[in-house]
């Protein structure tokens, strides 16, 4: 069963600025979707309106079989945990664990002790409850902010650009994070390829859907990555010049973790193993026949066998 | 005591560490609230110049004691004082320097001691503290929104000015030079607009977390031997001070 609908959903501002048009998304229970598109593609408005924040101007919302109105906003809110870009926005209280409780006792649920530990077990900031938050990273506030939603037990998540303004290691553990949750998701991003590590299915939004489809799809198709305002991620450009200088590439990887799985499986159907060797040379007269050959000292004698 | 919190968010970051270890920051908060605003009462209703002074020379002792960080008091203070001082030479005009003197000290002891409770206290634990004080919830959460909007406003305010650095603006050469005060007027509307944009996803994020109407404090704090130790000798303070200046009236 499809726990987000929409029917040819209009949203306008007041200002008669279109920004969704004719958008027709099912989501499935546990499915985790990715809207990526161009700045003002309209994603942060699609997850306010299934957040209940913007009312559609015309076709039907509906979540969990509750559809959207003014008077279904607040419960249908209780089903959906929004997480802001900005952090900054989404925490209010003096201390980690004071904020990630704040939802559940708003909504008075039982256990409120056991919720906020699991909350921030699941978001791996135990070592933090007592931590003053104005005293947090960026990483650790989103972190804050993720626990806090997942405290009040959401049905689906909605996040607004996850990854933005993280540092990589940061990013990289937030993307693990997600990766490993068994939520139904709904990720609006600019981030391809995070976003190719965490969904089964991606949609492209520039005011109406442009395309869905898995994001390997996605960026195998040239012009819509162009319409879009989308490029490619760096690994898949990479490996579309290897390709193209006939390494046999089966699959074009979007993320790192595909690219070392795609190289895994070609060297292991090659029947051979990984060898580490960097050729540095430069072009100077004295320097012509200067070659050095580098091989990783794990393995070294294997590697060069 | 809220424009000093604001001012002092910023330089309380690297300053919190070790304020947060002294005694006055460990205290129960309704138990600083209640003694605080006690002896403040006392202390606004003296009279005689030489019990003012006890009470101003008081208010500085728990000052020092406090360990809440001089250079922020002053500051703070210095923020208050043109209020303090118009009300003095008021009194001075119309009174004579004796009153206009003893209105300066005594408004100084008031305010010194206010400020030593907003700058010695976690802001929440002040809003929680006078909840938990049966302030009705309205009233606190209203504190703590506009608090919040305070702390938006001044962030919006600091990023503008930078804005404004950058790009060359350097604050004009008068009072009357009418293209800063352009800029500043601009500035000033710049940042409402801002603060607002951001108050209203910060609201749109307390009913993502179901917020209705009151933000309760959860984990209670309870009142220990040092808190009576605190609260019986503030009181013993405002009683001297009152025998002073009931006592020796009698």
């Amino acid at each position: 069963m499809n726990i987000i609908e929409m029917k040819d959903l209009v949203f306008a501002y007041e200002d008669k600025t279109v920004a969704l048009k004719d958008v027709n998304l099912s989501i499935k229970r546990g499915e985790k979707v990715a809207i990526v598109g161009p700045n003002g593609a309209g994603k942060s408005t699609l997850l306010n309106v299934l957040a209940g924040f913007r009312m559609p101007f015309s076709g039907k919302v509906f979540v969990d079989g509750k559809e959207l109105t003014q008077s279904s906003a607040d419960s249908i809110r209780r089903d959906i945990g929004l997480i802001f870009q900005d952090p900054e926005d989404q925490i209010f209280m003096p201390t980690v664990e004071e904020d990630v409780a704040f939802g559940p006792r708003n909504l008075r649920l039982d256990n409120i002790d056991s919720r906020v530990q699991a909350a921030l077990r699941a978001t791996g900031i135990e070592q933090l409850a007592k931590r003053k938050l104005h005293k947090l990273s960026y990483g650790m506030k989103k972190r804050v902010a993720i626990a806090g939603i997942l405290a009040m037990d959401p049905k689906v998540l909605l996040l607004d650009e996850p990854t933005s303004g993280l540092d990589p290691r940061a990013r990289s553990e937030l993307v693990k994070l997600l990766k490993g949750m068994d939520k139904t998701m709904l990720i609006a991003t600019h981030d391809i390829e995070a976003a190719a590590e965490i969904v089964d299915r991606a949609i492209v939004l520039n005011v109406s859907i442009v395309v869905e489809g898995t994001m390997r799809d996605i960026i195998m198709k040239k012009e819509v990555l162009d319409q879009a305002g989308l490029e490619m991620p760096p690994v898949s450009k990479l490996f579309g010049v290897l390709d193209s200088m006939g390494y046999p590439v089966e699959t074009l990887p979007v993320s790192m973790d595909q690219a070392v799985a795609e190289l895994t499986k070609v060297i292991e159907r090659e029947g051979r193993h990984l060898h580490a060797h960097v050729h540095e040379h430069d072009h100077t007269e004295d320097a012509k026949h200067a070659h050095k050959h580098i091989v990783p000292r794990k393995g070294a004698d294997d590697a060069r066998t | 005591m809220i424009e000093a919190h604001v001012r002092g968010h910023r330089a309380r970051d690297e300053e919190d560490g070790s304020a947060e270890s002294s005694w006055f920051w460990q205290l129960d908060s309704r138990v600083k609230i209640v003694g605080t605003f006690g002896l403040v009462v006392v202390a606004s209703l003296i009279t005689r110049p030489e019990i003012v002074l006890v009470a101003l020379a008081a208010a500085v002792a728990i000052a020092a004691i406090s360990r809440v960080f001089p250079k922020r008091l002053l500051v703070a203070y210095a923020a208050a004082f043109p209020f303090i001082a118009f009300a003095s030479v008021s009194v001075f005009l119309f009174s004579g320097w004796e009153r206009g003197f003893t209105m300066l000290a005594r408004t100084s002891s008031c305010v010194i001691l206010l400020l030593v409770l907003a700058l010695g206290t976690e802001t929440f634990d002040l809003f929680s503290g006078l909840r938990r004080l049966r302030v009705p919830g309205l009233i606190t959460t209203l504190l703590m929104l506009t608090f919040r909007f305070l702390l938006l406003l001044s962030d919006e305010l600091e990023r503008m000015k930078i804005s404004r650095k950058a790009r060359g603006f350097s604050g004009g050469r008068s009072l009357l030079d009418r293209n800063a005060l352009r800029v500043i007027s601009f500035t000033a509307g710049m940042v409402l607009v801002r603060a607002s944009a951001r108050a209203d996803r910060v609201y749109e994020g307390l009913k993502c977390k179901a917020f209705e109407r009151d933000m309760k404090p959860w984990r209670s704090t309870s009142v220990g031997a040092v808190d009576v130790v605190f609260l019986a000798s503030f009181a013993i303070i405002a009683g001297l001070l009152a025998f002073g200046q009931y006592g020796a009236l009698s």
